[in-house]
């Protein structure tokens, strides 16, 4: 029993040696997957000999950050949506991004006050049958159409990406036009919001489902998925289509970046985020995960440039996210996830 | 005396306090930001998922512990130790295994594809995985182990001689099994399905897969979507103390009943001969239940990683898998102990009982939500040390509690404190008062009559708990993913990483090893213990 005492004091005490503030250090909390954002860090640690710590989870880590306080070894926080994007600004763990990285990206991408920047954008799109659906454009509108009643499927409601797509919409109708809209939508699902984005794709394959919500990167994914390549199939049997592209512009969430405000690598962290928006680097976000680069004068892939030009729209993303709760609220108020009720 | 059990309590219960002030502060105005409407809905899956799961675990973990503990058939030794085995798969990694057997682009379908000449589900019939029936299904495969485990080992320390009076005065097998076996089992079975009910409530990612609308789900929409904590953590703390009236009520249902088989006896049930299709029968059902609880995820991670994994994946995996056993082992020992102090507790009163069935709570929480009620009193408390020791010494040693392993070890024992208290205290119950008694007349106290009286005679019971514990750290995602240090990666935080970017194909080898390394404890603890004939 004492040995075990001792070796667990041990464990302890190794494992506590936190990972503190040194020169030549950047630590990372990242939202977004190891494997996406390893192959950018690389290449700034090659560039600038700056080591780069990785911590990656997938809810919590600002939440993480402000309990820590000015203890907090992060210097970034790199993540997904613009609702944890706002959540961080909420919370007060952020700090100004440098003038000249923002600089670099558009204004409706960024914080008004500089306490984020986007990296890249995402948009969300309507996958479509290429069996099944002759229609080449579609605005928002038409999917509340009774012509689409059981031949529609999505993710959860709840999911951030689908709150962004409603916040958007929001944005553009108010409370009350979007709830009309919500509601016929609903009733057009194929059954209840199951699985992921490109599982709404596997939906299509099998017949169950016409048209698909779903950002656009995971069907470039999906047909360059040689590790798993039954996948290509999958995606083989849809094609993109971009909403509204006559009207308002699709609407795009982003990828983003925060300093934190107590960033014990400060100098270095304003250093990462500079080269995350230089041309190189958003080069890398478009060829590699297939999404759009946020920079002006960046190319999209040639894969992603197939699916026609994007016209984005323009709606600034803080508006966005003030609407992010009444969006959650009709979700919920509209059973959205419980499926067709009419 | 309850002042060490509210002490306990005060400790494991620290993540559930602190939710409970969170909560409160959070109101319960109006406009708390709840999702009111889903709230009934959610109630209603979650329960009819709970009770379905409760219902499965329960009849096939029962039936499964009485067919290899009270009979022999081909295969019986084999199988008394491999039906643990599919609790070395996590329930996310059980969801998306038979989704992928399961689903359209699976085998299955494609064989029916290939003999029918269909090209799309509408041209024949195929039940959808991605249902509140298939998370039923899945989650009950891999989670009737708790049940056999607890029933299993209640058998063998029961004594043989009530099973064996009923068939002496005429009563068939099946009337011994409802008249006799049932009703005697109760404590273990409901042990056992405690277990598994609670894991159904904490679970995320294996309900989200389904498309269940689980109560966890509204708990994360107003967390992450309304960017409402206190709503959320009202949510998460309802719902721990509606289970925690759930099981006081059931223990009060249960008060005035004595087990007979509390009695240590030693005399191990006679073991009937099957032949023909009885025999037939039972292997039948215990080679199912293996296979579908642990053949079809492991072959089919067998299958992906000899496919896909190359000799760099290697690397990164074998540092998890140090890591994460190392973790694993820490956590084991220190849950353990608590664990055993616990149960020591809990069987001095009444009060104590109670106080100590709520410390152990924190096994219903999502793992998210106990992370964050942890992480914030601990970078609290880091904050405070460091104010100390820069004003006293000049010196800031950093994020000591809230940045390192003992962030994690604590969030194990919090989570894993149900595991083993109930293995030990059923132990120590059926031990009985005479065993301390004895050695405290031979003047043992303390330290002495811990190492000398309850080692020894809790010795199978201490392995057994220990190795739950061990392979639940080891699929344990949620809290070691958002507590564990900065650079710090185990198996299971690999397998979300890549699972989570949707290569799941290179996930598929620390998927593998988390089910390995889940495995030789299993098997390790169902030897030593065979071998001790308890």
């Amino acid at each position: 029993m004492k040995t075990f005492a001792t070796a667990l004091g041990l464990l302890a005490l190794i494992a506590a040696t936190p990972v503190c503030a040194q020169s030549g250090v950047v630590n990372v909390y990242s939202y977004r997957e190891p494997g996406l954002i390893q192959p950018l860090l690389d290449l700034f640690s090659q560039e600038t000999g700056i080591k780069t710590n990785v911590l990656f989870a997938g809810d919590g880590l600002i939440e993480r950050v402000a309990a820590e306080g000015e203890l907090s070894p992060a210097d970034v926080i790199v993540t997904v949506d613009i609702g944890n994007l706002a959540n961080a600004k909420e919370l007060g763990v952020s700090q100004a991004i440098p003038a000249e990285a923002l600089a670099r990206v558009p204004a409706a991408y960024q914080d008004p006050d500089g306490q984020w920047v986007a990296l890249s954008l995402r948009a969300r799109v309507f996958y479509a049958s290429k069996d099944r659906v002759t229609e080449t454009a579609l605005t928002y509108e038409d999917i509340a159409k009774p012509e689409w009643k059981g031949r529609l499927c999505t993710r959860s409601g709840q999911h951030v990406y689908n709150i962004g797509l409603i916040a958007t919409r929001i944005a553009h109708w108010g409370v009350d036009k979007t709830r009309d809209w919500l509601t016929h939508v609903r009733d057009n699902l194929n059954g209840k919001p199951t699985g992921a984005d490109r599982d709404q794709v596997k939906q299509i394959l099998q017949g169950t489902c016409d048209l698909a919500i779903g950002n656009t990167y995971y069907m470039g994914l999906m047909l360059n998925n040689d590790a798993q390549p039954e996948q290509k199939e999958w995606a083989a049997s849809a094609r993109i289509i971009y909403p509204d592209a006559d009207g308002d512009g699709t609407q795009v969430n982003v990828s983003g970046a925060i300093i934190t405000k107590y960033a014990p690598n400060k100098d270095n962290a304003d250093k990462l985020v500079e080269f995350l928006l230089s041309d190189e680097a958003q080069h890398i976000y478009a060829s590699s995960n297939y999404e759009f680069p946020v920079v002006a004068g960046v190319e999209p892939s040639e894969l992603v440039a197939s699916w026609g030009e994007l016209k984005a729209d323009k709606t600034p993303l803080t508006e966005i996210a003030a609407h992010r709760k009444e969006a959650s609220a009709l979700v919920d108020e509209l059973k959205f996830d419980d499926g067709p009720q009419n | 005396m309850p002042l060490s059990a509210f002490g306990l309590l005060l400790i494991m219960g620290l993540p559930l306090l602190w939710l409970i002030g969170a909560a409160v502060m959070a109101g319960f105005s109006g406009d708390n930001g709840l999702a009111a409407s889903m709230l009934p809905v959610a109630f209603r899956e979650t329960a009819v998922l709970m009770v379905s799961v409760g219902l499965i675990t329960g009849i096939v973990g029962l039936v499964a512990a009485w067919l290899t503990t009270h009979f022999d058939f081909p295969l019986r030794r084999f199988f008394d130790w491999a039906l643990i085995l599919p609790l070395a798969v996590p329930t996310y990694l059980a969801a998306y295994c038979y989704t992928e057997f399961l689903d359209f682009t699976g085998p299955v379908q494609q064989a029916i594809r290939a003999l029918t000449g269909a090209s799309t589900i509408k041209e024949y019939w195929f039940p959808n995985i991605r249902s509140n029936g298939g998370a039923v299904l899945v989650m009950s495969l891999v989670l009737y182990p708790y049940v056999y485990t607890s029933c299993r080992a209640f058998f063998l320390m029961q004594s043989g001689a009530v099973t064996a009076a009923s068939r002496v005065l005429g009563a068939s097998g099946l009337r011994t099994f409802f008249a006799i076996v049932l009703p005697l089992s109760r404590p273990a079975l409901i042990v056992g399905v405690t277990l598994a009910m609670m894991e159904v409530v904490n679970d995320l990612g294996a309900v989200q897969y389904f498309g269940v609308n689980s109560l966890t789900a509204v708990i994360y929409a107003t967390w992450i979507n309304r960017g409402n904590f206190g709503g959320a953590a009202q949510l998460a703390v309802m719902i721990v103390l509606v289970i925690g009236v759930l099981i006081l009520a059931e223990q009060w249902a249960r008060r005035n009943r004595i087990y007979l088989a509390h009695r240590d006896s030693r005399t191990p049930p006679p073991r009937e001969r099957l032949r023909g299709g009885r025999a037939a029968i039972a292997f039948g059902f215990c080679l199912v239940l293996l296979g579908a609880g642990f053949g079809v995820p492991f072959f089919q991670l067998l299958d992906l990683s000899l496919r896909q994994a190359s000799v760099a994946d290697l690397a990164p995996t074998l540092g998890a898998l140090t890591t994460t056993v190392g973790l694993a082992t820490g956590g084991a020992l220190i849950t353990v102990a608590i664990g055993l102090y616990a149960a020591k507790k809990s069987n001095g009163g009444k009060t104590a009982r109670n106080v100590i069935r709520l410390a152990t709570l924190g096994y219903a929480m999502p793992g998210t939500v106990l992370a964050l009620g942890l992480l914030q009193p601990l970078g609290l408390g880091d904050r405070w040390l460091n104010y100390f020791t820069r004003w006293a010494f000049d010196w800031m040693p950093g994020l000591v509690l809230s940045g390192s392993a003992i962030a994690l070890l604590y969030v194990y024992a919090i989570r894993f404190l149900a595991v083993s208290h109930s293995t030990l205290d059923a132990a120590i119950k059926k031990r009985g008062q005479s065993m301390l008694d004895a050695g405290r007349v031979l003047g043992a106290k303390g330290i002495d009559l811990l190492v000398r009286v309850d080692l020894p005679t809790l010795a199978p019971a201490l392995l057994s708990a220990a190795t739950l514990v061990f392979v639940e750290i080891i699929k344990e995602l949620p809290a070691t993913l958002l507590l564990r240090p900065l650079g710090v990666e185990t198996l299971s935080t690999q397998v979300y990483a890549k699972a989570n970017a949707a290569l799941f194909a290179d996930a598929a080898l620390p998927a593998l090893a988390i089910v390995l390394a889940g495995l030789v404890p299993v098997i390790l603890a169902t030897h030593l213990s065979a071998r001790r004939k308890v």
